[in-house]
């Protein structure tokens, strides 16, 4: 993973309004913002950014892109993604939401064997606090400091960085790895990569019910972590069967009708008490249980 | 979106998977004109599973008996669910029975094969024989063969059970499938494969590339006797419960965080509403639109006054809602809006003809200057809180105020 204030990004389906309106913000906030792409509207401008047709008419004129955004309707996200690794990128975030399973397989099949992180679809995708905004991160809400967060939610994450913000503690990067069953990037690839990454000294884990990635994840830091986790769980109270939103937050059985028991808070909060992670029941009792990690490993406050 | 067994086969019957002769019965008196020989099997067309062992199938020899089994069933809810549609269906005498599914296995996420030589009505008990083969590179009929295998299939079954099992993965590609199940797939005396029973889950986010499917999905839900949900809110997830708090959120995550902390604060929700577009163009609640110098307020952001409002109408249907919390992490634009929102609703709702209880609003809503919000919202009443904690604590005090628990 390499997102530094000088990574150059491209957006795919700038024109769009959520794509225009998210490449100003990025840019506003410092972000190395190179080129648009578009169909169609090669040739103009947009925020200062040059707009292109393709992704291979952008790289000759800017040179290598580090990090794409993509912001394509739907249906057209796994033909961009395609196109962004065809043309040597191999850091894509995905912001769309309602992108079909059987095209994230795909995609997954293909960044699998070129090497490429593939972060959402249906994400706010990363923020570097004070570097680097990559996604709809609403940057007010964050500031520099020791924590990574890491979760499966947009506004839920934006909650809880501003509450570790309020408490004066700051985040280190903050990634919505994205809210769909299948997703791009798992949590037990951002432990890793947060564990590597030296400005994290404490990692915040946010899940919800539905699926087992938190089961999985919690079992990753059993094994791999060494680094402090907090972890916490939205859905207690959620109704079975329901669909929330996230097309993850379900609770059905695992394989069909098969009666698999894993998705429910419950599973999850006995997976985190497993693997010795303190779980906050609420979001805000989030920035102590941080604190009191960061005391216990000696962390001092610049 | 999960299709009724009826419709599953008519997928089965396009791709080649063997199905019994079938006839759809709308009414009893349609048995008058079946097409099928006696005797038939009669099928409750529902979605939910254990039909068998709740009394929706029925076996009979003649038409007086079918006209009376149909009526039973076109009166029996599975689960709260009545048929609008039976199955007359040719009976089929199975030397066997075997489980075959075709599912997306969402943490290796890849398509796996699913087989059980022990299928049938008793799904719970077939399940230490379930074998499984994830489907890791392009797919080609040795997969298939691999679960046959597997299955312990042996001689002539290896291909014709493989055989099956590829065209439900055709199939299961070809529509944007969640599930594609065989339950049971019955194998008569000389080996001859049939798939008795049949369930094909369409997903949700593919429906637009599949008009067919879409269709279906427009026909079944004209039956379903939902709520009135206005088509702004129809994909939004708006579920009801039986307490007295409404919760509006915009995003899934926020809004099942807010629904738990309501709980945990001892107040009882009577529905929450997660109005979150972030499909939609204008992308709501995720941006600071006015931090940039220049940038206009994109035209659909505009729309917001009048979706939340709806939200609003549509949390406060039900008469045991005695207080609506409404929890928006968004821009200052976004608070503005809100805040106008919440006004327009209430103005109204003072002016309407109808004698309505009393209503009482806590608004959190977060995102910078307030102060706008903040003032338009005091001018009505309606307490302004930015922490969220706060906010609940209020809307679960005021909910036990009112309602005495």
């Amino acid at each position: 993973m390499s997102f530094k204030a000088d990574s150059k990004v491209l957006i795919q389906g700038i024109a769009q309004t959520l794509g225009s309106t998210h490449a100003a913000l990025m840019k506003a906030y410092g972000t190395n913002v190179v080129a648009g792409v578009s169909a169609g509207k090669g040739g103009q401008t947009l925020h200062d950014i040059p707009v292109f047709d393709m992704v291979d008419q952008a790289l000759p004129v800017v040179g290598p892109v580090d990090i794409t955004a993509i912001f394509a309707p739907a249906y057209l996200v796994l033909d961009a993604a395609l196109e962004a690794i065809a043309a040597g990128i191999r850091q894509i975030i995905i912001i769309t939401e309602g992108v079909p399973p059987l095209d994230m397989v795909r995609l997954v099949a293909k960044a699998e064997a070129t090497d490429t992180l593939v972060i959402g679809p249906s994400c706010p995708g990363v923020i570097v606090p004070g570097k680097v905004l990559l996604g709809t991160h609403p940057s007010e809400f964050y500031i520099p400091g020791p924590v990574g967060l890491i979760s499966r939610s947009g506004t839920l994450t934006y909650e809880i960085a501003r509450e570790l913000t309020r408490s004066g503690l700051g985040q280190s990067t903050c990634v919505g790895i994205g809210g769909d069953a299948i997703v791009g990037s798992s949590f037990q690839q951002w432990l890793q990569i947060l564990e590597e990454d030296d400005a994290t000294e404490v990692i915040v884990l946010v899940g919800e019910i539905g699926g087992a990635s938190e089961e999985a994840a919690a079992r990753y830091i059993d094994e791999a972590i060494d680094k402090p986790v907090i972890a916490y769980i939205a859905g207690h109270h959620a109704p079975k069967g329901r669909r929330l939103g996230h097309a993850g937050a379900i609770i059905t059985a695992g394989l069909a009708d098969l009666g698999a028991d894993v998705g429910t808070a419950e599973s999850k909060m006995a997976a985190f008490k497993q693997a010795k992670v303190p779980v906050a029941q609420r979001a805000s009792q989030i920035p102590d249980l941080v604190k009191k990690v960061l005391k216990k490993s000696g962390h001092k406050k610049k | 979106m999960d299709l009724l067994e009826y419709q599953a086969k008519e997928l089965f019957r396009e791709m080649g998977i063997p199905v019994l002769p079938s006839q759809r019965i709308d009414h009893p008196s349609d048995l008058k004109g079946l097409r099928i020989p006696y005797p038939i099997a009669l099928k409750s067309q529902v979605r939910v599973g254990g039909r068998g062992k709740a009394g929706g199938v029925k076996f009979v020899e003649n038409t007086i008996d079918a006209v009376a089994a149909a009526q039973a069933i076109f009166h029996l809810p599975i689960m709260g669910e009545y048929p609008q549609v039976v199955l007359a269906e040719s009976k089929y005498d199975a030397d066997q029975e075997f489980y075959l599914a075709v599912i997306l296995d969402r943490a290796a996420r890849r398509p796996v094969l699913l087989g059980s030589i022990k299928g049938g009505i008793d799904a719970e008990a077939t399940l230490e024989y379930i074998q499984l083969v994830s489907v890791d590179e392009e797919f080609s009929p040795f997969y298939a063969r691999r679960l046959a295998l597997k299955m312990g299939l042996q001689g002539e079954l290896i291909e014709s059970v493989s055989g099956i099992v590829q065209k439900m993965y055709q199939l299961f590609i070809q529509k944007d499938l969640d599930l594609v199940e065989i339950n049971p797939l019955g194998i008569s005396a000389t080996g001859q494969v049939m798939a008795l029973d049949g369930k094909v889950s369409a997903n949700d986010e593919a429906l637009g590339r599949h008009p067919e499917l879409a269709t279906l999905a427009s026909k079944m839900s004209k039956r379903a006797k939902d709520e009135e949900i206005p088509p702004a809110l129809a994909n939004q997830n708006f579920v009801q419960l039986d307490g007295n708090i409404a919760i509006i959120c915009n995003g899934a995550g926020l809004t099942m965080a807010t629904l738990d902390l309501v709980c945990f604060t001892g107040g009882q929700p009577a529905n929450f509403l997660n109005i979150s577009p972030l499909s939609n163009e204008a992308g709501w609640g995720v941006a600071s639109y006015d931090s940039i110098p220049g940038n206009p307020l994109p035209k659909e952001v505009e729309g917001w006054n009048e979706y939340l409002e709806q939200a609003l109408e549509l949390a406060t249907q039900n008469k045991n809602v005695k207080v609506v919390l409404v929890n928006i992490l968004g821009s200052v634009t976004l608070c503005e809006e809100t805040a106008v929102a919440i006004e327009t609703y209430l103005k109204r709702r003072e002016s309407s003809s109808r004698t309505r209880s009393v209503l009482h609003f806590i608004v959190r809503l977060v995102g910078g200057n307030l102060s706008a919000a903040k003032q338009r919202l005091s001018a009505i009443k309606v307490p302004l809180v930015e922490d969220l904690e706060e906010a609940v604590a209020k809307a679960v005090d005021k909910a036990k105020a009112v309602v005495g628990y």
